[in-house]
Order: structure tokens, then sequence, then C-alpha cells
């Protein structure tokens, strides 16, 4: 089976090491643009010996140490670069399910537009700043976007409950770091989690097994009480979150143009506005 | 996901973006409709506002990663330096993962025009505080 995955950070190296270990995985598709930095060391297999070389590359001599028979193709840029989108939309067609383990969300929403139009199912892992628990989702064909899961949870969870608020009498001072490093520990949590649900994407159907069995799902798993967000550590919430009908991101766009009548309509469009 | 390169980013622009801003136009005096023009590989809003006594114009840009990454928009006429007001007089209008609905950039939900009403609510505060001294709206959080 074949793996689209995106992202070989601290996070996604402990997915794509476990999913390399399953015997049903035998291509992996991996698109991962950064260079491997001091800071990851804590964080990441790798030692410090190997800053300032390409994580796609370390991470294929990971497999190819521990797979041989595992082809392992990287691809050093960055999935939401609009001129590549023709390669990554043909690794979204070719492969059995996505992984995405990125964490801006410029990338997931370029993901997640891939794999919707290849009709693939797909995976994805978010860990909470600070390591108090993370996100875990599978997303199906037909069910919610990213947007729409992106859109409904935001709505109930604060990830960075304690950044102080910018300082508005001197704009152009340095931001502070708004994002409070997690540990290995959680990273490596929420990761396997990851693992274990893309896995079970590459199960068949199991028999007598419910139609809502493949349809796409949200875990929450928490790691820290934190007054306020959690009550509890290591507590799990499942969430089926509906797909919504006005999600500005997947909902169907009139099929009106295509091509060069696509780009006809929006120069028509721009001229209609260019008043002043 | 580039909005001029991409079919999906002219999809979005053709049936959610450009219907939006047309409607807001509609039967809008003159000078206060949205014009838009492509800038390289960005689409560039220009518009007037008044909230209260005064007219500002703005600009709004939509940058390639639009609607992933939020909407810029910069005030044009001249102001005093205040709260929530960034490098080059752009407003601080976004913060990632806000509890206040209005306070975050929903690309699944909001058009550019979100971006001009959050501009006209910005400048209804910005012309209190002139007044006050106060910022009417608490940081967002």
């Amino acid at each position: 089976m074949r793996i689209f995955q995106v992202g070989a950070g601290s996070g996604g190296i402990v997915v794509l090491d476990a999913l390399a270990r399953d015997p049903r995985v035998t291509h992996i598709d991996l698109i991962e643009p950064d260079v491997y930095s001091l800071h990851n060391v804590y964080r990441h297999l790798f030692p410090e010996s190997a800053v300032g070389r390409l994580k796609a590359d370390l991470a294929v001599g990971w497999i190819r140490e521990r797979r041989p028979d595992v082809t392992v193709d990287p691809f050093v840029a960055d999935i939401a670069d609009p001129l590549l989108q023709d390669r990554f939309e043909e690794m979204a067609d070719r492969c059995d399910a996505g992984v995405c383990a990125v964490d801006n969300e410029p990338a997931k929403f370029a993901f997640d537009s891939l794999m919707r139009n290849s009709g693939k199912p797909w995976t994805l892992g978010e860990v909470l700043s600070g390591g108090i628990g993370g996100w875990v989702h599978r997303f199906t064909p037909d069910g919610p976007c990213y947007g729409c899961v992106a859109s409904y949870l935001q709505r109930n969870v604060a990830e960075e409950p304690n950044r102080p608020p910018p300082d508005y009498s001197n704009p152009d001072a340095a931001i502070p770091e708004a994002r409070i490093p997690a540990s290995k520990a959680a990273i490596g949590a929420i990761a396997s989690l990851h693992a274990n649900l893309t896995l079970d994407l590459l199960a068949p159907p199991s028999p007598g097994g419910t139609e809502a069995e493949g349809l796409g799902f949200s875990i929450l798993f928490t790691l820290a009480r934190v007054p306020g967000v959690f009550d509890d550590a290591y507590r799990t919430f499942r969430f089926r979150i509906p797909k919504s009908e006005a999600c500005l991101i997947c909902s169907s766009l009139p099929p009106s143009a295509a091509g060069e009548d696509l780009d006809a309509a929006l120069d028509q469009a721009l001229a209609r506005l260019g008043h002043d | 996901m580039g909005l001029l390169d991409t079919e999906f980013g002219k999809r979005r622009l053709l049936s959610v973006e450009v219907p939006a801003i047309e409607k807001y136009n509609e039967g809008r005096d003159a000078a206060f409709k949205v014009a838009l023009a492509r800038v390289g590989g960005t689409l560039l809003l220009t518009y007037l506002l008044k909230p209260c006594h005064n007219p500002y114009r703005l600009e709004t840009r939509l940058l390639s990663s639009y609607p992933t990454v939020p909407p810029e928009t910069r005030v044009l006429t001249p102001l005093k330096h205040c709260p929530h007001l960034l490098e080059g007089q752009t407003i601080c209008l976004w913060r990632q993962g806000s509890m206040r609905a209005s306070s975050r950039w929903d690309p699944a939900k909001f058009t550019c025009i979100f971006a001009i009403q959050a501009a006209w609510r910005w400048l209804a505060c910005y012309e209190i505080w002139h007044e006050t001294g106060e910022w009417p709206l608490p940081e967002a959080k």
C-alpha cells in the first residue's frame, strides 16, 4: 500500500516510523521542506550531528535502515506551493491514504484540498501548545473538510490560554514566542495515536461493521489537567463533526466554467469591479 | 492554493468573493464602492469607510495564500499612533485561536467583505479612542 505523507518533524517522524514498520506499507511519498536544526534535536529521533541536513533525507535513511524493501520518494518542497500542485496531485491520486503532520494552517488546507480532489482518506495530528493534549482527525472524501472541522473546533478550544496580549505601545517590537513547546513524550503520544488511526485506514472493512466505521471523526486526547481547559489528564473525547453545508472551502462551487473559461470569467469580473 | 493560479482559487473568487463584493457595492454611493485590482499574485480591494465623522481610505490585500491566510488591511489615510495599529498602518484585526468569533479569521465562513466590516469596526473604535483615550473593545482572547 502506498502512503502520501507531508511533514517529517518531531511528530511526523513518529508517524512515519510506525507506518513504515507495517508490512502492508510498500511505498511512501514524503514531502518535507525543512532542514534539521539544533532546536529540533531534543524532540526528534536524530542526533546533533545531523544538524544541517534535510529532514527528508534523514527520514529516508531512517526507513531504509529498518525496511529496505519499502520505496521512499522524498520531495523537498512546500505542500502549499502553487507551482508544484500537479506533482502533488499525482502523489495524492496514486496513494491509498494520506498523512498530514504539519503545524501550519496553509499546509493543512493545501493537503485537505489535494486529498478531497483525489477522493482518498487521510489523517491529521495536532499537538496542542505546551503538550497539554492533542487532536487526531480522520477525514473521508464525503465527510467534512479541514475547514469544516477547524471552524467547528475553534468555538470550543483555547490552544494558548496563557498567551500574553501583544504590546500595542510598541508594535514594531519583537513578538515573544507564542507557542509553548511540547515535550517529546507528549508529541510521541499524539503521533502514535495518529499512526494508529492511519493504520486503521489501511485495514479492510471489518465483517459486520457499521457504515459509521468508515466515516471521519476527531479524537481529543488530554495529557494534562489544565484549569479552565481540561478537567483531567489522559481522557479521550470523540467527535463526529458534521460537514457544514455553508462551508466556503468544500461546499460545492458552481460548475460554471473551467480552464481558460475560468480565466476569462475572472478577467471580466476584475474589469467590472476595477472602477475607482 | 494560489488564489489566482489554481482552479480552487479562481473558483473561490468567482463563486464566493466576487459575488460578495458585487452585493456589497449594490446600491452603494460610488465613492464608497469596493474597487478590485490584480497586483502581481495578489488582489487589492480599495474602498472608503466612514464609521462616524471622518472618511478613511483603506486597502485590503488578498494574498496568494488567501483564504487560508487572512486578508491584510491597511488604512491609507494618516492616523495617530494608537493601540491595535501595526507597521505601515496595517490594522490588527485577527488573533489565531481567539475565543471571540469576530476576532479570528475563519476561511470556511468569511469572505473578504467580513474583513471590510472588521475594518469598519476597528475605525469606529479608533474614533472613540481618539476622543476618550480608551479603546472600547477588550483585547481578543
